[in-house]
């Protein structure tokens, strides 16, 4: 078992403990604290996958911006810890449970099929030739540019937009309250 | 074989794990009654994609996983900061931040 | 390539004029400004006319024709209908009667119309109407035509119920267009038996491809779809059976009375004929059927017309009968009288409806005769103008009518096509003619006075009105001139020739060929003499009856209706034919339909449709259940879709 190995298995309860905390802790800090975990679990990954850029923007935009973000909110509310954390409906539920239990099935049985009862390993060390966070940034900016511009141009509208939104009156257009 | 799998980790693995991570992001975005933890839920799931991009470059020895990895990120970003505005005008409206406020957009 | 510009300006003028002044118009412009556009269009549409036939004239021989194709209209695998018009020999004639009486009836509008409040409505439709008869006379192939030939029909429709809010106007507009869509149906079919056979519906296309000899057969594609085609022309012309809308169609202004209803509009079915000379020709059994349909048109609307007390009526039922004698003459296959006859009777006519026209005018709205009488000195123009129609129509040499009808009846006579019968009909329906329209004069014009002169202040017309009937008169006067028959203009000093039949030497075909005219030429003149004076003989005898009958002796009319009784009766409510179609077709028709909106339409369609509504209506409330507006199931039915795609792809 070499460290490579250890150190997935490691993360891999990590991040699954953590999601689970998200799926069931009542109360949304805490939420937002587990997902702060599988932030830097993933991120962690990411660098086990080779990919250094990556991890250390995962860390700084999810851990760092938007999930801050989160918790901002929240305080914002100064929300309680919930009584019941889902829905009504046992119904619902049991439907929303089962087509998700399904889902997952035909998944776990796609990703068996092509990679033949998960036995592709990966071909020695990653090998991008030049250094991979350089590579990276010369795609971007060349290949990839127009995408990377229009997705600057989102994010400048979502900036606008999210102001917008937050300085309205607040609520829609129903007036009942129920 | 099982042996096998546990002491060498291959692309599958991470795509199993990508996929737990994801039906748990669906399951949140299915069943929790709060937007905020909805919304976490849906970071969660756009996680779990991100990972299995990434074990893909890897696996193909490209790099293109990863720039749609970088894109992704920041559509996650901008969809976060919407809806958290949105999340936002709800509670100044209702003074809760429960889901079945969002009935009142049917028409 | 000029021509093309001049045929293009004369055909588009008109719609201008509409479009300016139905768009722009409305409500804005008063009579006399609406007016002076639509006549100025009109006009600048006969100048391009005149210019066109003038440029004809200067043709050498051969076929003379100036055509002009836009674009290619209709192009459906065999069938090809280029937007071409012609003005060739026959369509000049009717270019120039149609612009020409047009512009002189537009003017007299100004004068007749414009204190009406719709009167920039009436000029657009006016213009509109000359630009629908141009593309009919010019129209080189049948549906362009027919394009022509509806656009008559729904302007004579507008124009018609103009007043529309005089309830009985409006229905005899509606009376009109139905009774013409009869026609238009049977148009349509006979075009499309044509294009069976032919496979053209290009004039010229269809004429080198007649056969060569006459088609003697009931049967044939040939006979069937003449016939069809004359029967869409009795719709238009206003011949037995479908001639019942005209008189009724006298509820419009009297402007369009004589533009529409007398000198252009009316005579398309004559000239559709004239058109189809080479088909037409060809069809012996339809030419007879044609010239007997005619031969009586001529002697029941002129016997209608002896009792009539309305002066539009009598004038249409006038009209009716002098477009019987045209279809008579096509019928006996003298195309070229009947174009002669057309051309004249469009200048007589439309006189006698714009004099009339001047006459209600001057009384008021009256136009009931018995309330009139000894008018010729509060109106003497109109009266005199009136008086060339009078002579004109009655057939007194040597006005217009005269040649004309002179012309139809010695063809009529002597033609092969031609019977002694028809020219006896035809010599009957001139003295009837004779008889009515000196009544008519009589009553109106001459005698005492019978109006209310306390609320009656008769008055002649402005000039605007009084130049067209001087025009006009003038054109019912010389406008014979050009056909004087060749026995005729051997006696006269400078032997005028028949200008009009050498303009339409080979434009039309002549089933009489050389059998009647050839050969014993004297004894033919002689023959024609005769029987010239014997009708122009018994026209005079009969207008000097009328004279009688209405001045000298008025009680005598009086004791003749009460001995006649029951024929005058018959005579009076025109032969009880709008009572027979109402009570044999119009009944029985209206009680099918109301049987198939009962049984077909509520019981079986109807309810299909609402089988079909409640369908849908019931998935609608099964679907609306899935739209819960909780924004997890949505997520939820996104998962299941998913999850079904993803077994769709495993499965397959």
């Amino acid at each position: 078992m070499t460290a490579e190995v250890f150190l997935f298995w490691f993360l891999a309860i990590v991040t699954v403990v953590s999601a689970l905390g998200v799926l069931f802790m009542p109360n949304p800090i805490y939420s937002a604290f587990s997902l702060i975990m599988t932030m830097i679990g993933v991120s962690a990954l990411f660098a086990l996958l080779g990919a250094y850029f990556l991890a250390g923007v995962q860390v700084i935009v999810y851990a760092g911006a938007v999930l801050v973000l989160f918790v901002m909110v929240m305080m914002l509310f100064d929300l309680k810890s919930e009584i019941k954390a889902f829905t009504k409906g046992t119904l619902g539920g049991v439907f929303k449970i089962g087509s998700v239990a399904v889902l997952a099935g035909l998944i776990l049985s796609a990703i068996m099929v092509t990679t033949q009862g998960v036995a592709i390993k990966f071909q020695g060390q990653a090998d991008f030739g030049m250094q991979p966070t350089r590579l990276l940034g010369n795609k971007l900016f060349t290949q990839y540019v127009i995408i990377f511009e229009i997705l600057g141009a989102l994010l400048l509208v979502v900036a606008v937009g999210a102001v917008a939104l937050s300085r309205s009156k607040g609520g829609t257009h129903a007036r009942r309250i129920d | 074989m099982l042996a096998e799998s546990i002491s060498e980790i291959g692309l599958g693995h991470f795509l199993v794990l990508s996929m737990i991570l994801f039906i748990t992001g669906m399951l949140g975005v299915l069943l929790r009654k709060n937007i905020l933890t909805v919304l976490m839920s849906i970071e969660l799931m756009l996680n779990a994609i991100n990972l299995s991009f990434v074990a893909y470059a890897r696996s193909l020895n490209q790099l293109d996983g990863q720039i749609i990895v970088f894109f992704i990120m920041t559509i996650a970003a901008a969809e976060a900061g919407v809806g958290l505005a949105l999340v936002v005008a709800v509670f100044k409206r209702f003074k809760e931040v429960n889901i079945r406020f969002f009935e009142h957009l049917k028409g | 390539m000029t021509n093309e510009y001049f045929i293009a300006i004369m055909l588009l003028s008109p719609l201008v004029g509409f479009l300016i002044n139905g768009i722009f118009g409305r409500g804005r412009w008063g009579g006399y400004t609406s007016g002076a556009i639509a006549t100025f269009f009109a006009l600048t549409s006969f100048a391009s006319a005149a210019y066109l036939v003038f440029g004809l004239t200067e043709l050498a021989d051969g076929p003379r024709i100036i055509s002009a194709t836009f674009f290619d209209w209709i192009t459906v695998d065999e069938l090809k209908i280029p937007a071409r018009f012609v003005v060739d020999p026959i369509s000049a004639i009717m270019v120039l009667v149609v612009t020409g009486v047009g512009t002189l009836i537009h003017l007299f509008s100004i004068g007749y119309m414009h204190e009406d409040r719709g009167v920039t409505k009436y000029f657009s439709y006016l213009n509109f109407f000359l630009f629908n008869m141009l593309v009919l006379v010019t129209g080189d192939s049948l549906p362009i035509m027919f394009v022509g030939w509806e656009g008559v029909g729904l302007a004579s429709y507008l124009l018609i119920g103009f007043w529309f809010n005089d309830e009985e106007k409006a229905t005899a507009g509606m009376k009109a267009f139905i009774t013409n869509r009869i026609g238009d149906a049977a148009f349509i079919i006979g075009m499309f038996i044509l294009f069976f056979h032919f496979g053209t519906l290009e004039f010229e296309k269809i004429n080198s491809l007649v056969p060569v000899g006459p088609t003697l057969s009931w049967l044939s594609p040939l006979t069937l779809g003449t016939l069809l085609l004359f029967i869409g022309a009795t719709g238009k012309s206003a011949q037995i059976p479908l001639y019942v809308w005209l008189p009724d169609a006298m509820a419009g202004p009297t402007p369009v009375s004589a533009l529409i209803h007398a000198a252009t509009m009316v005579t398309a079915g004559v000239y559709m004929i004239v058109r189809l000379s080479f088909l037409f020709a060809a069809a012996p059994y339809t030419l007879m059927v044609i010239a007997i349909i005619g031969a009586l048109t001529v002697v029941l609307a002129a016997t209608i017309g002896l009792a009539q007390w309305d002066i539009k009526k009598v004038l249409a039922y006038s009209t009716v009968s002098q477009l019987g004698y045209m279809f008579l003459a096509c019928g006996v296959g003298a195309f070229g009288a009947a174009l002669f006859h057309l051309m004249t009777h469009a200048f007589f006519k439309a006189l006698m409806f714009l004099g009339s026209g001047s006459v209600i005018h001057g009384m008021h709205h009256e136009q009931d005769m018995r309330r009139m009488g000894g008018l010729k000195k509060y109106l003497p123009i109109t009266y005199f103008t009136f008086l060339a129609g009078w002579l004109a129509i009655i057939g007194m040499p040597p006005f217009a009518g005269f040649f004309s009808k002179d012309e139809i009846l010695w063809q009529s006579f002597s033609s092969s096509n031609g019977h002694w019968i028809f020219w006896a009909i035809g010599v009957l329906g001139a003295t009837l003619t004779s008889f009515y329209m000196t009544r008519l004069m009589a009553l109106t014009f001459w005698g005492q006075e019978r109006f209310d002169k306390k609320h009656h202040h008769p008055h002649e017309s402005p000039y605007s009105m009084l130049i067209p009937l001087i025009a006009l008169a003038v054109l019912s006067i010389v406008g014979g001139w050009l056909g004087i028959p060749h026995v005729i203009s051997e006696v006269l000093p400078a032997h005028p020739a028949n200008v009009l039949e050498h303009w339409l030497e080979g434009s039309l075909v002549h089933p009489i060929a050389a059998t009647a005219v050839d050969g014993g030429h004297a004894d033919h003149a002689a023959l024609e003499w005769g029987l010239m004076g014997l009708s122009v003989g018994l026209a005079l005898l009969s207008a000097v009856t009328a004279y009688v009958f209405y001045i000298v002796k008025p009680e005598i009319p009086k004791l003749l209706v009460q001995k006649l009784g029951q024929a005058y009766e018959l005579v009076f409510n025109k032969y009880y034919v709008d009572e027979i179609y109402q009570r044999y077709i119009l009944n029985p028709l209206v009680k099918a339909s109301e049987d198939l909106w009962l049984y077909v339409d509520v019981r079986i369609i109807d309810k299909l449709t609402y089988v079909l509504t409640d369908m849908s209506i019931g998935t609608g409330k099964m679907s609306k259940a899935m739209q819960t507006g909780n924004i997890q199931t949505y997520a939820l039915y996104i998962v299941m879709g998913v999850a079904i795609i993803l077994t769709i792809f495993f499965g397959v």
